[in-house]
């Protein structure tokens, strides 16, 4: 039974990824005259049959010299080769390598930034729940309340300010050097950490603030069950119903938001990482929006759908382990 | 050593509310003898289950206020105990059976170790004695296979073992005292007779003091042998069984048995009491039962009448009771 249910849900993230890679082949494709023209801009000095040759040539260079059925034909195998296109900046890289490059910089924001505002999220929810009415419960409540107006790029621009431009503490602007410079050293783990201090502080205020509320919110919800109230009339102390029966239940709803969290983990930071010029996904992903680099926005886009399934897929099983309620379509 | 289990005198309950205060227990008294069932009937909102939430001291303060004279379990005085001195009685001495087993069951915890809990904490057993004693009690309500079924989920089994379940989990540590509020509103009609039967033979054969809270009064006649009927938060009447049925002093008493149907009495009309319960904060002068009484005069709309006494320790609180003898005074 669990077998099945497993493969059911493998099967259907599968089926998600193939309209996911269809819908991301077209869609580019959609009232675009020639991307050969958008690539290759027509220049003043060149006459009408020199212009038609390279751009002949550019599509061939391409593949886009064939049919669009044919196209997607290549597309797909290739995908299923491990081959996310090539781009059309200068060297023609592949994809994949540039992906591979800027991944691990958007990594060290966004995963430090979850662990982060879960870890202190989920420790000043459960106090809030538990003083719940009090100061620490209401100051929870003003805070998310204010955090919801302010979205993280404004906190972004007023800590880079201040703590950039005026007080100079911390980097205002990453040092472009950070990367190509990176060896692994402690000095260079140093250098990395006190780079990334501003746009993680900044990304995770929000997210401590939303972990925090979600976290009070799911205690309180789960405080007020019958079941907890039967855990007490079988004489069990506070603590043991509070661990035992109340945080098992409440970190239902917060396994779900940590999924959707995990999803956004690679896309989530294009305006932060702007702010900071920090190369990241983000920021390769603008380029390509400027550039109209087409397969280099096709992979990207391809590379976090995958990654936001896989992850949908891993959070359903995970939640599946944590709520016996929860196996092969059998919900109550 | 009086035989009394319970001893409760002038129980009040309070709960502020807004600009008003719910009076959800006006000074209540209430005695049950060694072994003795005694049920607690009335429609909802009546104040019985915030009384036996108050005789378990599991009534969240704030917001509840609770005032009590005297609250004695076998002797034993428990008005000022600690919720830590509390937490050692509930559940060994002290027991409670919810209305409805699926939302008291904690769903993501297996019955058996919902059980085994109450071992651990009371008996000083390792997990694996405990295992041996949840079996046991298990078999005890009549749970068929209980050695495979206590590995299994609330949720995978029908209504009325979950109900046992909560039995089991009652009767574990061989209170003094069980309180079952509705412990059979949730089922159908036939599991109700099974696990009523189960109730009765495990009270009868453990001498186990059982107060049962319900609204239905079939269950009542099967069960009890003392009758407390509240009304508003008062005690209207108090009687054995067979006094209440067939002579019932109180109006409401008498409306709450002519709705019960009777195949024996072919022209029996319902007798309905007209309206609902009022509401807590606003209970109307005089006899709180005289908007819905027939038999209602002036005296009645300016004053509560007092708890008159009877022979055979019969309690009423009416200016003009019913079935006095004589026949002066038989209902209309």
């Amino acid at each position: 039974m669990k077998k099945s249910y497993l493969i059911k849900r493998i099967i259907y993230a599968f089926f998600i990824f193939l309209i996911v890679m269809t819908l991301n082949f077209f869609i580019p494709r959609i009232g675009v005259v020639d991307p050969a023209e958008r690539y290759y801009p027509p220049q003043g000095n060149m006459t009408e049959i020199e212009y038609e040759i390279i751009k002949q040539f550019t599509r061939e260079q391409y593949g886009f010299d064939v049919s669009n059925f044919q196209q997607y034909l290549n597309y797909v195998s290739g995908l299923f080769q491990g081959d996310l296109g090539t781009s059309f900046r200068s060297g023609n890289p592949k994809v994949s390598q540039l992906i591979g490059e800027r991944l691990p910089w958007t990594l060290v924001l966004s995963v430090t930034n979850l662990l982060i505002s879960l870890f202190i999220g989920l420790i000043i929810g459960t106090i809030a729940a538990w003083k719940r009415g009090r100061w620490q419960d209401t100051t929870l409540l003003n805070l998310s309340t204010i955090s919801m107006a302010l979205p993280a790029f404004f906190i972004a621009l007023i800590l880079s300010f201040y703590f950039g431009f005026e007080l100079e503490w911390f980097p205002a602007y990453t040092n472009p050097n950070m990367v190509a410079q990176f060896d692994w050293s402690w000095e260079a783990i140093r250098v990395v950490m006190y780079n990334a201090a501003l746009p993680i502080v900044s990304m995770s205020i929000g997210g401590i603030i939303g972990y925090g509320q979600g976290t009070r919110n799911a205690v309180i919800a789960v405080t007020n069950e019958d079941f907890i109230l039967t855990a007490r009339a079988k004489g069990l102390s506070r603590n043991q119903v509070i661990f035992k029966h109340t945080l098992r239940n409440a970190m239902l709803p917060i396994v779900t938001s940590l999924g959707m969290s995990i999803s956004g983990l690679i896309g989530g930071a294009v305006i932060i990482e702007q702010i900071f010029n920090w190369n990241g996904m983000g920021t390769l992903f603008l380029e390509a929006n400027n550039t109209n680099d087409y397969p280099l926005m096709m992979g990207i886009m391809l590379f976090m759908s995958a990654f936001a399934i896989v992850a949908n897929l891993v959070t359903e099983l995970f939640y599946s382990l944590l709520d016996p309620r929860v196996t092969v379509g059998e919900r109550r | 050593m009086s035989d009394l289990m319970l001893k409760l005198r002038n129980l009040k309950v309070v709960f502020p509310a807004g600009e008003g205060v719910i009076r959800a227990v006006e000074g209540i008294d209430l005695d049950i003898a060694k072994g003795e069932c005694v049920a607690l009937v009335g429609e909802s909102g009546c104040g019985k289950s915030v009384t036996s939430l108050a005789i378990m001291k599991l009534l969240n303060s704030p917001p509840a206020l609770v005032r009590v004279d005297e609250l004695k379990l076998d002797d034993e005085e428990l008005k000022d105990y600690s919720d830590g001195k509390m937490q050692e009685l509930r559940g060994q001495q002290l027991s409670m059976i919810f209305q409805d087993a699926m939302t008291a069951l904690n769903p993501v915890m297996t019955i058996g170790r919902q059980i085994d809990e109450i071992y651990i904490r009371h008996n000083n057993l390792s997990r694996k004695e405990a295992r041996k004693l949840t079996v046991k009690a298990l078999d005890l309500v009549g749970v068929p296979e209980a050695k495979s079924r206590a590995n299994s989920f609330p949720h995978q089994l029908s209504g009325g073992m979950r109900q046992r379940v909560l039995i089991a989990m009652a009767f574990a540590c061989m209170p003094k005292l069980i309180i079952a509020d509705e412990p059979t509103t949730a089922l159908d009609v036939t599991i109700q007779a099974q696990v009523l039967n189960v109730l009765s033979d495990m009270q009868k054969k453990h001498n186990v003091s059982l107060l049962l809270i319900t609204h239905d009064l079939s269950v009542v006649a099967n069960m009890a042998d003392t009758i407390y009927v509240m009304y508003a938060g008062k005690i209207v009447e108090k009687a054995i069984k067979r006094d209440l049925f067939l002579k019932p002093r109180h109006p409401y008493t008498e409306g709450l048995l002519g709705s019960v149907p009777r195949l024996s009495d072919e022209h029996h009309h319902f007798i309905q009491i007209p309206d609902a319960v009022p509401h807590p904060m606003f209970k109307p002068t005089g006899c709180y039962f005289h908007p819905r009484c027939s038999y209602c005069t002036d005296k009645c709309k300016e004053s509560m009448p007092p708890l008159a006494k009877d022979v055979g320790g019969r309690e009423y609180r009416c200016w003009h009771p019913l079935n006095l003898g004589g026949g002066a005074k038989d209902g209309k």
